[in-house]
């Protein structure tokens, strides 16, 4: 029964290595035969140990548990598990096609996903490292898989610079290491909270190095120019897992590394705060210039990160439990959005924006799926998105409220942008769409009409706290929605559509290689004068 | 000019702060786990090679993906380098009249030692330096000298890549054993309190298979670089 | 050796990240990174006297063995992702004939 979490990581990478090796494409239930297990395996583990986590920890080999490696599990950890398991799910309907060779795909799809929940449960750095580098491995091939030009090129660009955050991860370990004697995390959590060891400028210095990893890691401003690239060139199905869950798996070491040092006395909070609100804003006016469908959804993934950012770095816990609720919704709605739009792709051959019209005549069931996840990502009433940035609103003082307003408006201004390829005559004659396709489209369209509107329960069940004071809809809301979209079409109809010189230049503005490690160099000597150097004065 | 000259004051500032770190860490050094394996070390594990006792007990679980990140970046590599795994290739991409005679003499002398060499740090690695993934390199490297004597070598590397594949399910399998003998994953599958030579055979069965492992990864890795370069 | 000179080799890796305007010669500078990381973790572990941790060998004072093995790990994984990103450029070069980024990544997609 404790050993489950050792199956949850063994079972998907089994499967892949048969299906792999079987050269018959029937292998490919396998893969759906691995994923049930996983499931089954994941709840009975979960009812099992609800109510008292501090029995999921073991040690592999049964050695002292500040020698060996251990795994663990806590509310967060599990929530996640279910979340991945749920994506992933999608995304194996979404690609599966048993007639064609997808061996290769599947071989790299569940290895990814035997990584993943292992980095998910890990209590030990060094293995969390392992398990970094490994997951950026295994997406690099990923966004390679397409074997185009534009697909190599983001490869390479998102392993060089996702290598180099990492090692800077490494160096941190290392110094903790020589400082705590130890790398698992929960012995290092309690010494930080029963010496002054975190006083010292080495742990300091280690913090910094831990945190500029994980920023590069999870595409904090202003290290995410490698995700719209990355994210945009993939199969939808690749997109729709990086944008859903991959990327935060980054955001996820943000947040075992922030309770790591939980009881540091480091003045984290604004620095996160002021780094979430830049991503979001930066994120958001990318994504309002973009024409190219899937660059526009890789960019407001960058917004919506800055937005969990601002949940997350607050030390407050309801507002930090909003922007864990807003990264479980972000990844509903943003893999929605991008099978969506792969299917459309896929039907009218182009990316552009300008040259799609007419879905909604041609495809009407898809449209209202699509405006499902667009009403939801630009915070409408009785959609998920609209919950988990009220639960954030909550916890800010008012300038910060306002950072959030910018952001919506910017959100609501981009897919009203969007929406316009559903207008119009229709184009296409007969679309040729494959029915399994629409299956996990529609069935992440339900789940985030259930967690907008059963947030209660959920919360409360996942996470174990309230939200009963956050009411899904109202006259007010929907009144405030309406101004918002409003005030967004204005933007659009009179900034945005004139296509302004400014608006062009940022949209072609891109971040070349070296300036982006040269800024991560920059990140990481500001966050040393903050964190470092500033306390010694 | 000006973003390089801020850039080196940068790297200076992240040095400055480094110098003080490590007059810090003098201070600091906690040698925890060094007392514990030199004092526990040979007797729980059976390897007189401490790091030996790590990777292959102590926290054997990572080298698992290490072994595993191999493998992934082969499937991988192979993926992006061609359309069809089924072609039989690996041509020496140098001419055969530029390699110079002395070279591919030596080679020839030197292709036995090496492969022995390489044996004799895998099964020894629980004793002497080295172990699975050393030796595994140094094989692989005796291999590659396997070309410059004879470049029209044919290698069928969907076969290696099997036969990785499957050595992997045998390390699992292996490390897997110590389940059913002693309740706990991903350790010696000896009892906790067998001799020392005893439990040698679980670290010798070990360091074969990932040395093999590590040998068959880096052979297909660098077959698929000499296919690119024809 | 001192670890402070190793960290240069640290911070040469960054420069070059920083300033390299070509695919090969990042891939390298992430290669000098790793090796400076992997030396500077060792040597921060040394001390004068350390004797090989390999019990009968050196009988009184070991340095400590769980760099070097943690090492190992790390030497694996540089050398797969420095091979993955060499597979990757070659790739690149046979998409664009040029390894520069600037010219890479100025082109338009889909080339």
């Amino acid at each position: 029964m404790i050993f489950v979490p050792v199956y949850l990581v063994f079972v998907p990478i089994l499967a892949a290595m048969i299906i792999f090796l079987f050269q018959k494409p029937k292998m490919a239930y396998l893969a759906l035969v691995a994923q049930g297990v996983v499931t089954v395996l994941a709840v009975w583990y979960f009812l099992t140990f609800r109510d008292d986590y501090s029995q999921t920890f073991f040690t592999f080999g049964g050695w002292n548990n500040l020698i060996g490696i251990g795994f663990r599990n806590d509310a967060i950890s599990i929530s996640f598990l279910f979340l991945s398991i749920f994506i992933w799910w999608m995304v194996l309907i979404y690609t599966f096609n048993a007639k064609k060779d997808t061996r290769n795909f599947l071989f790299f799809l569940l290895f990814l996903e035997g990584v993943f929940f292992g980095l998910i449960q890990t209590n030990d750095l060094f293995n969390m490292f392992v398990f970094i580098e490994l997951t950026t491995i295994l997406v690099s091939i990923l966004v390679a898989y397409e074997k185009a030009g534009d697909s190599f090129r983001a490869a390479i660009y998102y392993l060089l610079l996702n290598t180099a955050g990492v090692l800077a991860f490494l160096l941190g370990i290392i110094l903790l290491y020589y400082s705590f004697g130890n790398i698992n995390i929960n012995q290092i959590t309690t010494m930080i909270a029963s010496s002054d060891l975190s006083e010292t400028t080495t742990v300091r210095f280690a913090y910094v190095l831990l945190m500029s990893g994980i920023a590069v890691k999870s595409a904090m401003f202003p290290l995410f120019t490698w995700l719209p690239r990355a994210h945009a060139v993939a199969k939808s199905g690749v997109s729709a897992l990086l944008s859903g869950i991959v990327v935060k798996g980054g955001l996820y070491l943000f947040i075992r590394i922030s309770l790591m040092f939980a009881a540091a006395p480091y003045d984290t909070s604004m620095f996160f705060f002021a780094i979430g609100a830049t991503t979001a804003i930066v994120g958001v006016m990318f994504a309002m210039t973009q024409k190219d469908i899937k660059q526009i959804l890789a960019y407001h993934t960058v917004s919506q990160i800055g937005i969990m950012m601002m949940g997350l770095s607050s030390t407050d816990s309801l507002t930090f439990s909003g922007g864990l609720l807003h990264l479980y919704n972000h990844a509903l709605f943003k893999s929605l959005l991008f099978l969506g739009a792969g299917i459309i792709v896929n039907v009218y051959k182009t990316k552009n924006i300008k040259y799609i019209r007419g879905v909604f005549r041609a495809m009407p069931l898809l449209s209202i799926l699509m405006i499902v996840g667009m009403l939801s990502i630009s915070g409408s009433p009785l959609f998920n998105g609209f919950i988990s940035k009220s639960v954030i609103k909550y916890g800010l003082t008012d300038a910060q409220y306002w950072l959030l307003q910018i952001v919506n408006l910017g959100t609501a201004t981009s897919f009203l942008k969007m929406s316009q390829i559903f207008f119009g005559p229709r184009t296409l004659s007969y679309p040729l769409v494959r029915k399994r396709e629409y299956l996990p489209v529609a069935l992440l369209a339900v789940a985030c009409l259930t967690m907008g509107v059963l947030h209660v329960p959920i919360a409360d069940f996942v996470l174990d706290v309230d939200l009963a004071k956050f009411k899904p809809i109202s006259l007010q809301y929907v009144f405030e929605y309406g101004l918002m979209l409003g005030a967004g079409f204005l933007l659009y109809k009179y900034v945005i559509d004139k296509d302004y010189k400014p608006v062009q230049w940022i949209r072609n503005f891109r971040i070349s290689f070296e300036t982006a490690n040269y800024m991560f160099l920059l990140y990481f000597t500001v966050m040393i004068g903050v964190f470092v150097v500033y306390p010694m004065l | 000019m000006v973003k390089q000259a801020l850039l080196l004051v940068l790297l200076g500032g992240i040095f400055a702060v480094f110098y003080l770190v490590t007059e810090d860490l003098s201070e600091l050094y906690n040698n925890f786990g060094k007392t514990y394996f030199q004092l526990n070390g040979l007797l729980e594990t059976g390897s007189r090679n401490l790091v030996t006792a790590i990777y292959l007990d102590y926290r054997l679980f990572d080298s698992f993906f290490e072994a595993g990140i191999l493998l992934v970046a082969v499937a991988g590599i192979i993926w992006i380098s061609k359309h069809d795994l089924n072609e039989k290739n690996a041509q020496f991409m140098l001419d055969r009249y530029k390699t110079p005679d002395l070279f591919i003499t030596f080679s020839r002398i030197v292709y036995p030692m090496m492969l022995v060499f390489g044996f004799y740090v895998i099964i020894n690695g629980h004793l002497s330096p080295g172990g699975g993934f050393q030796g595994g390199a140094i094989v692989a490297t005796a291999i590659l000298i396997l070309y410059y004597i004879d470049h029209d070598r044919e290698t069928n590397i969907k076969q290696i890549v099997t036969i990785e594949k499957l050595v992997f399910f045998l390390i699992v399998l292996v490390a897997s054993l110590s389940l059913l003998t002693r309740g706990e994953f991903f350790t010696n599958f000896m009892p906790l309190d067998s001799s020392v030579a005893s439990k040698a055979i679980y670290l010798v069965i070990l360091n074969i298979l990932i040395g093999f492992k590590v040998a068959l990864g880096l052979w297909t890795i660098f077959t698929a670089f000499l296919r690119e370069g024809r | 050796m001192n670890p402070l000179l190793t960290f240069i080799v640290v911070l040469i890796g960054f420069y070059g990240l920083a300033t390299s305007k070509n695919i090969i010669k990042s891939v390298f500078s992430v290669t000098i990174i790793e090796s400076g990381i992997i030396l500077l973790f060792l040597n921060l572990g040394n001390f004068e006297g350390g004797g090989i941790p390999i019990v009968g060998e050196s009988l009184t004072n070991i340095v400590d063995p769980l760099p070097q093995a943690l090492m190992i790990t790390t030497i694996v994984i540089g050398s797969t992702v420095t091979a993955l990103a060499l597979m990757l450029s070659i790739k690149v070069f046979h998409h664009y004939g040029t390894v520069e980024w600037a010219e890479v990544l100025g082109r338009k997609d889909g080339e």
